[in-house]
């Protein structure tokens, strides 16, 4: 019998292994399509309880324990389940206990080794059970409920550790030891199993999970503030909306001001280092450190411009056109070569009644002298006519100029 | 006397109106938050009238008045009136951040904004668009720029001066909220309870009527 059962699970692990990507595939996906699959790869699947299907016409599905294998072995954080039924393990290992009790009382040793082995499995899987459920839990707190996007569904996977959290404590509220204690007599193996044991693994279960759910809470609590926050946001962009007239009652009108708006006006400037004070030598030399370098040198070579054709042709002719000032200077110069005699540049002003101001004129007049060639030049005099400023030496007020020739 | 020198600048920033967190100030922070420096600093402030005075609790810290005369309820009344003339534009602009960067939670004290990002979501989507436009006009900001970038480049500057953002590092685009933004849930908190506004309850109405 037992070498059959061995055979039996080493085929299904085989059959396991070999169909490893389909159900890998069939793992993350959830249901799988069979008309990829070959028939006889989906029968013997189905038939070892691999795949199932949950009703006509739905794609296949992986099993229940396949699954929790998978998940356990992953430590997949989207697993959620939790086996919270200590009722059923406890009546399962009661009925246990009492077979082998009866089996010893008939001296029938080999059946009640028999139990014993089963009793142990079921104690200790329950045990292990217990465990893998906290750990769960401790994952889905550790990373916040990571694996759900919204504060929402953070807080509704909350409440659901939550709930599990206190089913998990009230079945282990129903183990009463005493009636353990009462059922395992005076028979060392049992006492060891249901009473040592259980016990202690009990009694760390409790007490890590009253830890959980402090945890859990505290998160809850946190989930909710944060909640809490944008609904207040919302809801003030909502209120304000839909009352555009509203305007925030004058709080701090009371004789008693709340202490949230009892904010005192700023009192003081930025102050700023003292140069003379040797201590804040530090200060300086960190705001002198802080000035930035401005280098030139390091700076990117600017893009070769790119060569442009350069045609040659005759520049265009062009021509500047003449200072009318300049003009009547160059006319009044050529009206002393006409009348070889000196003139004031005062006088030929107004006898051409030129429209120019006296001052810029004479200025005109110096500037169109001195601009002469000296080949030119030579030819004319300049007399400049005025008086020495009565107070100040060395300067010489020109009222007129007189040009001539030489 | 030497312990106060020590926390000269924690004084001067109180006094300055800064609000102080752990995000702004961590060593001030610190010092405020061990009743022993917390006891000098408020010895200190009292002799001009002024205590350390705490919102959000106690992880926030700014400076008040001890005794309010006529003068300083003047000058807190028309501190209140400017919170209040605020809250719109700061609203507005806290659901505009979550909204566009996807986010559950609203900003709170140390969470990083990154500009670059947020201004792109905010450019490819018109709705949030429309938004920034909208708050960035508001006086509290005042900007009167067209684009995107101009307009959340002011807001963001302006935050920085009011003291509701930090920026840690001047050359990248990364913000810091400060605790001054949980003092502002504060405020609205208090609003919304003296004046039975039940903002909360309205805000779930009315995302339960979008669900259906």
């Amino acid at each position: 019998m037992s070498s059959n059962l061995h055979q039996a699970g080493v085929k299904l692990l085989r059959l396991l292994g070999r169909h490893a990507e389909l159900v890998m595939d069939t793992y993350l996906g959830g249901s799988i399509d069979e008309a990829k699959l070959e028939p006889g790869t989906v029968k013997k699947l189905t038939d070892n309880g691999i795949l199932w299907r949950p009703e006509p016409g739905e794609p296949l599905r992986l099993s229940r324990n396949v699954r929790a294998l998978l998940e356990d072995g992953l430590k997949d954080e989207r697993n959620r389940q939790i086996n919270a039924n200590v009722g059923s393990a406890l009546a399962t290992i009661k009925t246990l206990a009492s077979h082998y009790r009866e089996a010893r009382a008939s001296v029938d040793y080999s059946a009640a080794e028999a139990y014993l082995a089963d009793l142990s499995e079921q104690v200790y899987s329950f045990t292990e059970n217990l465990r893998y459920s906290i750990r769960v839990l401790w994952g889905r707190i550790n990373n916040e409920f990571g694996y759900v996007g919204s504060i929402s569904a953070k807080i509704r996977e909350n409440e659901l550790a939550q709930s599990q959290v206190s089913e998990l404590l009230n079945g282990l509220e129903m183990i009463e030891f005493h009636d353990l204690g009462e059922l395992a007599g005076d028979i060392r193996e049992l006492r060891r199993l249901l009473v040592t044991s259980l016990q202690e693994t009990l009694s760390s279960c409790a007490q890590e999970l009253s830890v959980v759910q402090g945890r859990l809470l505290e998160l809850l609590g946190r989930f909710r503030k944060i909640q809490g926050r944008t609904r207040l946001l919302k809801g003030w962009l909502l209120y304000t909306d839909l009352h555009p007239d509203y305007e925030v009652a004058d709080h701090v009108a009371h004789k008693q001001i709340p202490s949230l708006f009892n904010q005192a006006q700023s009192l003081l400037a930025p102050a700023a280092v003292d140069v003379h004070n040797p201590q804040h030598e530090p200060q300086l030399l960190a705001l002198v450190a802080g000035i930035k370098a401005i280098s030139r040198e390091n700076l990117p070579q600017h893009a070769v411009q790119q060569a442009q054709p350069v045609a040659v042709i005759a520049a265009e002719a062009f021509d500047i056109p003449d200072n009318p000032l300049k003009q009547a200077v160059e006319e009044y110069f050529c009206a002393v070569i006409d009348s070889g005699r000196n003139q004031s540049a005062l006088q030929y002003l107004e006898s051409q009644q030129l429209p120019w101001d006296a001052e810029s004129w004479l200025f005109q007049v110096i500037g169109g002298f001195e601009g002469l060639s000296d080949e030119h030049k030579q030819f004319f005099e300049l007399e400049p006519l005025g008086e020495v400023h009565p107070i100040y030496s060395g300067n010489f007020i020109i009222r007129d100029v007189e040009v001539g020739l030489r | 006397m030497s312990e106060i020198i020590a926390h000269g600048e924690l004084i001067e920033r109180l006094l300055r109106g800064e609000f102080i967190c752990r995000t702004t100030c961590e060593e001030g922070w610190r010092a405020l938050k061990n009743p022993a420096t917390r006891d000098r600093v408020e010895a200190y402030l009292n002799q001009i009238n002024r205590t350390v005075a705490h919102a959000a609790e106690g992880e926030v810290f700014f400076c008040g008045y001890v005794n309010l005369g006529d003068n300083e309820r003047k000058l807190i009344s028309a501190q209140f009136r400017e919170i209040c003339q605020s809250l719109i534009p700061l609203v507005e602009w806290l659901v505009l951040v979550q909204e566009a960067s996807g986010q559950d939670a609203p900003l709170t004290e140390g969470a990083p904004v990154r500009l670059t990002e947020l201004q792109s979501r905010i450019e490819d989507t018109p709705a949030f668009r429309e938004q920034l436009a909208k708050l960035s006009q508001y006086r509290l900001f005042g900007s009167s720029s067209s684009s995107v970038d101009g307009q959340i480049k002011l807001v963001f500057k302006r935050l920085v001066e009011l003291g509701y953002l930090l920026r840690p590092n001047p050359e990248k685009q990364i913000y810091l909220a400060t605790g001054k933004l949980d003092y502002l849930y504060e405020v609205i908190r208090f609003i919304d309870e003296t004046e039975s506004l039940s903002l909360e309850a309205q805000a779930e109405t009315a995302s339960q009527r979008d669900l259906l």
